[in-house]
């Protein structure tokens, strides 16, 4: 019962602080500087003037994952960067969330078939909120994810993530 | 007034030290992708590197075995994704080697002004995020403003913004519109004046040039011992440029054009400065090269017809070998492919020039500070993309 | 200087071991035995009127009967290039999983030739004695197999990672074995019962099929050329 259990009462208060804070969080979404191959091109290019992120309050890119929200995932992940995103992923602090672009990591892409050491769908390795499919997505699509991305978290009750991520790990055994 | 005693915190016997292990990258904001290097410090200054790579390896060569050569293109296209155009040139050519075809005229001149388009691209990048590890964000986005003309402009033609799979085989893809040529000499006439603009951005600024003035000197002789090529060889002073040396279109042989030369302005000749002044040159000449093939397009195919039954089924080139290299935005692209009759290549080869290019790393850190290695890497302007192919 | 040159170069140096030119090829190509392809290489690097600064590339190529290692060198200085190549044959009843063949290193030649050969030994498994790090460098170290030969067969699982193509996913809402199975449940009976069995363990799910270019069956055996109309979609 209570906060301690993530589970509070369906009340008005607590529905506003929830608003509140979902306005908050998803106004300042601030991605990790994580780059892997071509998507990771078009990314910046969405950072650039032109596309210009940073006016949807997601522009200010970390550097670490300690103190990133949102990690986009761009480029083909294979056997020996899996570990690597995983352990990035598992660094980075609640609420967090994953924006897999391209089609690489949204099931395999073009590697999909011949590649043997190829991850096919990097929501094999961490859970995926968006997939933004093309190869690689034009910057208005990976916007358009990343604004969906905004939709979702700004409807999401304030202690939901955690426990939404308990669970998953709850069932893969941690 | 007792004389303040300054240790030298080296000499002193009782402070112990102890050499640093660190891991940069694969997740950095200056690897330039997925490099990883295991450094070993004593206090700031690396002692020994050792550069870890793999972290994209997407099996293209394995690949190139199981699929068609039409097919092999857009993989071409990944491996150096900052020069898709130039890619696909070297794979087609391979391909037409191996064929024993040659491209009509006017593919041939339309691949030079995309190939050269595309080389403006990738340099602008090499720009924009050598600034950004120098620690500077404005070059990034004015690169990026003239990076997002280009890409409308190479939008036109092939259709995709970044991974064109536009030059194939026998000639282009699809023939340019009417209104195109002009807008590439437009194009021209604006990307002059924002030229100008990079200069005082990053050339002539004196952060810029204490940060890259004599660090990584890469001597003639060892440039061509590791096999370095592009900017990276010509900004130790060797004038090497397969588009003047071993020709492999023949627009280049009646397009008049320098190859720039790193000079030791600032520095040694073969730092960081010099290769950075190699890549601003040619985009200067990449520009003199487009002004001059974009009035001499000949009008014809854009692809031979005898190469367009590879849409509906197969090529099978005889058994054979063919032994290709492109002058890329990093260096020379090489293909060689082996072909036994079928319908794939049962070997297909791709020496990528940022795979060469970054093995010098190895023997260019020791003996800098970590954040000199970061201009270093910069400089050699490497793709991970083509490291690991 | 052109190939014919070279080649005439070469054999006047009076080191052993070096064959004839084949011009047959697109870019033609001296054959030279495994033991002198060191010497070959400095000669054609110090020699004056060869020069060959750089090693361009160094493939090594799988063919039916042997496996061979192609160099190419080039020149800046004098504008020629040449390709050397080695071949190792394939013993007799050689196994392609377990048979690695070795050849001397041109590490200490060209410094180019460290990852080049550090590659090769990844991919494709040939050795190069005396190399300074002979270790793999696109695949992780503890990567078993040789990808690009012609036997290979994928994985499916790397160190706790998947790389099958339709793995059951880790994440998915609801459990992706459990809807599977109701699903199946409520399905018809009859179509349920035929058509799938229970996988093995350790049973790839995915297996690519054939590559299509032509390689031997059974050594001396004849492949036949697969027709258009097989060939579908990618």
């Amino acid at each position: 019962m209570g906060i301690l259990n993530n589970a509070l009462p369906d009340i008005a208060p607590v529905r506003a602080v929830d608003a509140a804070v979902g306005w908050g969080r998803g106004s300042s979404l601030w991605p990790m500087t994580f780059g892997i191959a071509c998507c990771a091109i078009e990314m910046m290019a969405v950072y650039a003037a032109t596309f210009d992120l940073d006016r949807f309050g997601a522009g200010v890119p970390r550097a670490t994952p300690r103190q990133s929200d949102l990690i986009i995932v761009p480029g083909t992940v294979n056997a020996k960067m899996a570990v690597r995103v995983r352990r990035l992923w598992d660094q980075m602090a609640e609420p967090r969330y994953v924006i897999a672009m391209g089609a690489c990591v949204c099931g395999g892409g073009p590697y999909v078939k011949w590649g043997y050491n190829t991850v096919k769908g990097v929501h094999k390795i961490i859970p995926v909120d968006i997939f933004v499919p093309g190869c690689p997505p034009r910057p208005e699509a990976l916007m358009d994810g990343i604004l969906k991305l905004r939709e979702n978290v700004t409807r999401e009750a304030v202690f939901a993530r955690r426990e939404a991520t308990a669970r998953i790990l709850d069932a893969r055994g941690g | 007034m007792e004389a303040l005693e300054l240790y030298a915190v080296d000499d002193r016997a009782d402070v112990y030290t102890e050499e640093l292990k660190l891991n940069l990258g694969p997740q950095h904001p200056s690897t330039h992708g997925v490099l990883r290097v295991e450094l070993r410090l004593d206090g700031e200054i690396i002692t020994a590197a050792r550069c870890d790579i793999g972290y994209l390896h997407r099996c293209a060569e394995k690949i190139g075995e199981n699929v068609s050569y039409l097919q092999f293109t857009p993989y071409t296209d990944r491996m150096d994704y900052l020069s898709s155009m130039n890619n696909n040139l070297a794979w087609s050519l391979t391909v037409e080697k191996l064929l024993g075809v040659e491209a009509p005229p006017r593919a041939q001149w339309l691949r030079v002004i995309m190939a050269e388009l595309n080389r403006i691209a990738s340099h602008l990048i090499a720009f924009g995020t050598y600034g950004i590890d120098m620690g500077a964000a404005t070059p990034f986005f004015y690169a990026f403003r003239e990076r997002e003309s280009i890409m409308a402009l190479l939008e036109r033609p092939s259709g995709a913004r970044m991974l064109y799979n536009y030059i194939r085989p026998g000639g282009v893809a699809h023939d340019i519109d009417e209104r195109w040529l002009p807008d590439v000499l437009a194009f021209c006439d604006e990307f002059e004046k924002r030229w100008a603009e990079y200069n005082t951005l990053l050339t002539t600024n004196k952060i810029f040039i204490e940060r890259t003035k004599n660090i990584g000197v890469i001597p003639r002789q060892m440039a061509l011992d590791y096999g370095l090529t592009g900017p990276v060889l010509r900004g130790s002073g060797v004038k090497w440029d397969l588009r003047r040396d071993v020709p492999y279109l023949k627009p280049y042989d009646e397009i008049e054009f320098d190859i720039p030369v790193g000079e030791g302005t600032h520095g040694t000749l073969g730092d960081c400065w010099d290769r950075y002044w190699v890549r601003m040159l040619e985009m200067m000449e990449s520009i003199r090269i487009i002004r001059q093939a974009a009035v001499r397009v000949p009008t014809g195919d854009f692809v031979e017809k005898a190469m367009l039954k590879m849409y509906k089924s197969p090529l099978k080139p005889a058994a054979g070998e063919a032994y290709m290299r492109c002058e890329n935005p990093r260096g020379e692209l090489g293909f060689y492919v082996v072909s036994a009759g079928g319908a794939s290549p049962i070997r297909c080869r791709a020496r990528g020039p940022s795979f060469c290019n970054l093995s010098v790393l190895d023997a260019l850190l020791p003996g800098c500070m970590i954040a000199d290695g970061v201009a270093i890497i910069g400089s050699l302007d490497i793709v991970l993309g083509e490291v690991d192919r | 200087m052109n190939e014919q040159q070279l080649h005439a170069k070469l054999l006047a140096s009076g080191l052993p071991g070096i064959g004839e030119l084949d011009t047959s090829a697109r870019d033609p190509f001296v054959r030279v035995d495994a033991g002198s392809i060191v010497a070959v290489l400095t000669f054609l690097r110090d020699d004056h009127d060869c020069r060959m600064e750089m090693l361009h590339n160094l493939t090594a190529v799988e063919r039916p009967d042997a496996i061979e290692l192609v160099y190419h060198v080039c020149s800046l200085a004098r504008h020629h290039a040449l390709t050397v190549k080695l071949s190792c044959p394939r013993p007799d009843g050689g196994n392609h999983d377990t048979w690695i063949p070795e050849v001397p290193s041109v590490a200490g030649v060209y410094s180019a030739a460290n990852w080049h050969e550090r590659e090769q030994w990844d991919l494709l498994g040939v050795r190069f004695a005396g190399h300074p790090d002979h270790r793999r460098i696109l695949l992780p170290e503890e990567w078993i197999g040789h990808p690009l030969r012609k036997d290979y067969v994928y994985p499916t699982w790397h160190d706790g990672i998947p790389l099958e193509l339709d793995a059951i996913p880790l994440y998915e809402p609801g459990g992706g074995q459990a809807a599977a199975e109701a699903a199946a449940a409520s399905a018809a009976g009859a179509a349920g019962a035929a058509a799938k069995a229970p996988r093995k363990a350790g049973e790839p799910l995915f297996q690519p099929p054939a590559p299509l270019s032509t390689r031997p069956l059974a050594p001396g055996g004849k492949t036949t050329d697969t027709p258009a109309s097989e060939l579908g979609s990618h």
